[in-house]
């Protein structure tokens, strides 16, 4: 799994590459919280690169989109989710609680509104 | 080795409500009308069509399975399902002593109820045994009996095992081992294995991590089993609102279930505030979930029901 970030208007932009899974999951988990922990509090996870999700990315998700909310008013927001990613997405019921873009770039503004 | 279910529900009983069972009626009589039934013979094929949760109901019962296994009988749980599995015994064995061995994850209610209401143990003759890694499992099931609670004591016909933590040992043919879950207070889970046959009941368990590493010492006690048998008490949603609370959904059961090799899975410990048709549908979201991730993957996915059997 590969994680890059570009920071714009502090929004911060995760691109991951790679499976979201049992064997990744860790990793990104880690990332975002280091980044919460230096203040950070409004991420877009762009997904476009990512060709599976399964029970362990989709609680890693929910979990940090939660204490974000809860402690610090921040938010976990996606783009670009491939179809099978998307349908893990509304069969697990994420759909109803995160907020997901088509494009990167609404993503990130969706925080100015 | 036969498996079947006599206690499936979580936390509390919650018997079908008389709104349940006429909305299961008013539905199944719009869809008669809807096939144009004439006849009464054409009524139980149409039946068996209808939807699962309009045909049937998942059952109010707590956690009981009964698994007979190189001529033992083994019980899993004695929640308010037990008292019916009791009453049941009595008939099959015509007035034959009944030789039980009653295996306990933990002692919340939900799993020890029926204890008091379990009627073979009223019979002097019959040799039943409970099982646990809990040193303080009699006194904890004298107390359920204390007359505060109960009008009658612990029936003294029970006999008490002490397990270890992880312990294996044999009931005749049949090999049983432990392995500590998490659960709030504690839970175990029980690996029955006879001949080539493996089964796994895992239930009241919280996987919080879900990293492999963090997976894995459960995948290797699930590793290749016939039949797991899983709580998915929550939704995924409902899984991180109640964190702590000690129990699982069906998507980490079916990671768990493919990263250890596992044949069948049944989900159990339905949540008490789930109906029959949540219930129909968090299978099917399960189906659809196996279906999108791993197409290729042989794994069954079953949801438990009162009286659902199934020989391995
Ligand atoms: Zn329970
Ligand atoms: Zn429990």
């Amino acid at each position: 799994m590969k994680i890059t970030e570009s920071v714009k208007d502090n929004v911060s932009q995760v691109y991951i590459k790679g499976r979201f899974d049992a064997h990744t999951c860790e990793t990104v988990d880690a990332y975002i919280r280091e980044k919460m922990e230096k203040g950070r509090h409004q991420f877009v996870l762009n997904m476009e690169k990512v060709p599976f999700i399964d029970s362990a990315g989709l609680r890693v998700v929910l979990v940090i989109a939660r204490d974000l909310r809860g402690e610090y008013q921040g938010d976990l927001r996606f783009a670009i989710l491939q179809p099978a990613v998307n349908k893990v997405f509304e069969i697990s019921g994420l759909n109803n609680v995160l907020r997901i873009f088509d494009d990167a770039e609404t993503a990130a503004q969706s925080f100015s509104e | 080795m036969y498996v079947r279910f006599w206690g499936v529900r979580g936390s509390i009983a919650a018997p079908l409500t008389n709104e349940a069972l006429s909305a299961k009626i008013e539905a199944a009589v719009k869809l008669a009308l809807k096939a144009g039934l004439t006849d009464d013979w054409q009524v139980s094929e149409f039946i068996k069509e209808l939807p699962w949760h309009v045909r049937q109901t998942a059952g109010g019962d707590t956690a009981c399975i009964e698994i007979q296994a190189g001529g033992k009988l083994l019980i899993l749980d004695a929640g308010t399902g037990f008292r019916r599995l009791g009453l049941d015994l009595i008939q099959r064995s015509m007035g034959s002593p009944i030789e039980a061995h009653i295996l306990i994850t933990h002692t919340h209610w939900d799993h020890i109820s029926g204890i008091p209401f379990f009627a073979p143990a009223f019979m002097p003759d019959n040799a039943l045994t409970f099982y646990s890694p809990y040193s303080g499992l009699e006194d904890r099931l004298n107390h359920q009996q204390n007359p505060e609670y109960f009008p009658v004591p612990l029936a003294p016909a029970f006999k008490f095992v002490h397990l270890n933590e992880r312990e294996r040992f044999q009931i005749g043919d049949v090999t049983v081992e432990t392995f500590p879950l998490n659960h709030p207070g504690g839970s175990y889970s029980y690996r029955i294995t006879q001949d080539d046959k493996m089964f796994i009941y895992a239930t009241d368990s919280e996987y919080q991590g879900l990293s492999a590493d963090s997976l894995k010492p459960f995948a290797d006690f699930f590793n290749g089993a016939d039949l797991l048998i899983f709580d998915a008490q929550y939704t995924m949603l409902e899984n991180v609102e109640k964190e702590n609370w000690g129990h699982s959904n069906v998507f980490t059961g079916i990671d768990m279930a493919l990263e250890a090799g596992v044949k069948r899975i049944a989900f159990t410990h339905h949540e008490p505030a789930y109906d029959d048709e949540k219930l129909g549908e968090i299978l099917h979201k399960a189906k659809e979930y196996l279906n999108i991730n791993q197409p290729e993957a042989g794994l069954q996915l079953y949801l438990a029901s009162e009286g659902f059997s199934m020989t391995l």
